[in-house]
């Protein structure tokens, strides 16, 4: 695409966006959020991490108790906005699923979890244009699956068995070995 | 204040050194193996050599949120929780209980405790070359250095020769080589980019950094083993530090007094002798102001602490700041820009690994300028400093789609190799950028608070521009995909290499200290922490320090010894 007419339409829909933003939804982000509402999800996000991340041949998001992780970054580390963002998009997720399936999440089986996630992962892909994803991530925070698939990952390969287990975890290397040959079934390193 | 004849006697030593960063724990070192009776004065807590490294252990599980500071901690901190982690951030100061103001974006980054930032100190050691000391005189920005690579050769050898530097000779006129333990090695994909950059440009080369890490046991401490985890405190003494080098062996001697919690507010002019006659010192535990006198005194509070220091020394016969009759006390604040490089993948040697977690990159030293180069834009130069891996989970978390087995097999194997690099720049000295006081607010031991008033300008960032594309070039002939060029505009202060506000020179008229770091305005007063820079050359300048301190020790002894101090 032309430089320029690239530009204009990356304004035109930054003015688009913003113009749909309003007082009500500003407000709603800025909540205070209530820690119980997020702990009683314990059990969801650990089913949620457990689709992200499953038992395999190593231990799964589950195991490595990344639920509890996720429950004390959000809490604790993240931004009220996001914190906000993150607990509408548990609400969306377990309203599609009743909408859907007629039950709660938790109900369902294996085959209409996944379903349900990846229509939440679809909704997350936002914008085409990686410029506005950016902005709309920093106004509004990371979309509900982008930021719980991300404190997954985090949360999975910094555990106990998500780094010893699922990666490889070299707690004191003594040496540096710069070049070696990369062995079958080489894990990547947990840590760097 | 009254102090009775004997209290003043109890408080006399021979030296005084204030602050125990690198360059203070070196002056202390130095003047105690000499057999000076030195008390070393610092601000902040003491933090004894692997005692007081109480996360250098842990797993990353051990952290229960992760790498995350808390928002707590960003409310607080906000600037330095954009430095540490919950890994380390004991060892930088809290904004919220040590503010200074920011005239324009500032990052001050500050470690107030005993061994001040050498605990968290990138350690990279590079020497100066006389393109750096000449290059004020050559150009015109500054004024000259009062001394020249020969001057200082020796001492960094004596430096280097005690710390323990691992790095690789390369016959570098822009980069001298030093005394060097064996070099950390370099990966597969470092050692491609080198072949590419050495093939398609004479003038260039890419070696692996220079590193106080050690690659054999030195002085009782290392070898390093890899964990990069430094800044934690290494419980193995594998990098140098204060705490794990230059104060030991000073406490060794039998001649060190080491105080900490305690502030220095002044130095207290002695208008007979035209000299220092000592220090006064806020107790941060009983809030006591007590004074302590010696015949030298090594300020050593680190660069933009020591103009703060000195600008709050008044007397009638400076009442515009301690050895402030050339009015460049606090101005010239100079720092590296470290915000423009490149990053890019390589599809090869994907058969290849690594094993063990290297604590430091590669360096390319600098190639612009070695000659004035008319077709740049530009003075001066920079250095490229960068590490090769490959890709990890850390970075291959967002670019994979979906969920799931196979998300879980992408995200646990290792991805393309990459390299990150960026150029770490020369700042020009501009009288403007500058350190000064704030008359109207204080802080809580009512001290006025510093005021920091700083830009990078036209010159770094042009050079900024040039570090671009020399890099994406460089990243191209090598044959890497997806380059891509970032400049983070990180603020004045975030490369923490501030430098130059108390400069040295030959004329009283125009600097601070002389060609010895000794105070032109009051003889017993030596500087050698960065505030003592009259270039900012591209080079780490830490190693420069211990240098210039170890020489400026020597000089004030043989001074003292002589009757002339």
């Amino acid at each position: 695409m032309d430089r320029r007419l690239y530009i204009k339409s990356v304004f035109g829909l930054a003015v688009a966006g913003a113009a749909s933003f309003s007082i009500l939804k500003w407000v709603s982000m800025n909540r205070a959020v209530v820690p119980a509402d997020l702990v009683h999800k314990r059990e969801l996000l650990a089913e949620l991490a457990e689709l992200i991340i499953p038992q395999t041949d190593t231990p799964g998001a589950r195991a490595a108790m990344v639920h509890d992780y996720m429950i004390m970054v959000i809490l604790n580390c993240t931004p009220v906005k996001e914190q906000n963002k993150f607990i509408d998009g548990i609400a969306e997720l377990e309203d599609y699923t009743a909408e859907r399936y007629g039950k709660d999440f938790l109900q369902c089986s294996l085959a209409e979890k996944k379903i349900v996630l990846k229509h939440m992962a679809r909704n997350s892909s936002g914008y085409s244009y990686k410029i506005l994803n950016k902005i709309n991530n920093k106004l509004f925070g990371k979309p509900f699956f982008l930021k719980l698939r991300e404190l997954t990952v985090e949360g999975y390969c910094q555990s106990r068995l998500g780094a010893t287990q699922g990666l490889a975890y070299d707690y004191i290397p003594h040496t540096f070995e710069a070049c070696i040959p990369l062995r079958k079934n080489q894990k990547s390193w947990a840590t760097k | 204040m009254y102090i009775s004849d004997k209290n003043k006697q109890l408080n006399t030593y021979d030296a005084i050194v204030i602050g125990s960063g690198i360059s203070g724990g070196w002056a202390a070192m130095e003047l105690c193996k000499k057999g000076l009776k030195t008390l070393l004065l610092e601000r902040g807590r003491d933090v004894k050599h692997i005692i007081d490294y109480p996360t250098a252990n842990l797993n990353p599980w051990d952290f229960k949120a992760g790498m995350n500071n808390t928002l707590k901690d960003r409310e607080t901190d906000p600037i330095h929780s954009g430095a540490y982690s919950p890994a380390d951030k004991h060892f930088y100061v809290s904004d919220a209980e040590h503010p200074y103001v920011q005239e324009k974006p500032f990052n001050w980054y500050r470690g107030y405790q005993v061994g001040g930032r050498s605990l968290t100190w990138g350690r990279q050691c590079y020497r100066w070359s006389d393109l750096d000391f000449q290059a004020n005189h050559q150009d015109g920005y500054g004024i000259d250095w009062p001394i020249r690579y020969k001057d200082l050769e020796q001492w960094y050898s004596y430096a280097e020769s005690f710390i323990g530097v691992s790095g690789n000779c390369e016959n570098l006129a822009q980069l001298p080589d030093g005394k060097f333990l064996t070099p950390m090695e370099l990966n597969c994909i470092e050692k491609h980019l080198g072949d590419s950059i050495r093939k398609h440009d004479e003038h260039r080369l890419l070696t692996i950094a220079r590193v106080a890490n050690l690659t054999r046991g030195w002085d009782n401490r290392g070898p390093c083993q890899n964990r990069n985890l430094c800044t934690r405190g290494c419980p193995f003494g594998g990098y140098f530090s204060s705490n794990s080098s230059t104060i030991p062996a000073a406490m060794a001697t039998g001649n060190l007094t080491l105080r900490p919690f305690s502030i220095v507010t002044e130095l207290l002019f002695d208008e007979q002798k035209q000299k220092a006659k000592g220090v006064r010192v806020i107790d941060t535990l009983t809030n006591e102001v007590l004074e302590f006198y010696a015949k030298i005194v090594f300020v050593n509070a680190s660069t933009i602490a020591t103009a703060g220091l000195l600008l709050n020394s008044v007397s009638s016969r400076f009442p515009d700041g301690f050895g402030n009759g050339s009015g460049q006390l606090g101005h010239n604040l100079m720092d590296h820009h470290s915000s423009a490089g490149a990053y890019g993948i390589h599809e090869s040697y994907t058969d290849q690994y690594y094993k063990g977690r290297r604590p430091c990159g590669f360096l390319i030293p600098r190639y612009r300028n070695l000659q004035q180069d008319k077709s740049l834009n530009f003075k001066r130069g920079y250095n490229i400093q960068g590490h090769g891996e490959r890709q990890e989970w850390m970075d291959k978390a967002q670019s994979i789609e979906g969920f799931g087995e196979e998300f879980k097999a992408q995200l646990t194997t290792p991805g393309p190799w990459s390299i990150w690099m960026a150029g770490w720049g020369e700042c020009l000295p501009y009288f403007d950028n500058k350190v000064s006081l704030d008359n109207f607010q204080k802080d809580k031991w009512d001290q006025p608070l510093i005021k920091i008033d700083f830009a990078f300008r036209d010159n770094e960032h042009k050079m900024m521009s040039d570090i671009q594309q020399t890099s994406a070039e460089m990243f191209e002939k090598a044959g890497f995909k997806n380059i891509e060029t970032f400049n983070y505009n990180k603020p004045g202060g975030s490369t923490i290499h501030e430098m130059g506000t108390a400069r040295m020179g030959h004329d009283p008229k125009t600097s601070v200290l002389n060609k010895f770091n000794q105070m032109h305005e009051a003889k017993n007063v030596f500087i050698t922490d960065g505030s003592c820079m009259t270039s900012s050359a591209c080079q780490n300048p830490s190693l420069t320090y211990m240098a210039l301190t170890a020489r400026a020790s020597q000089f004030a002894y043989e001074q003292l010894k002589k009757g002339e101090l």
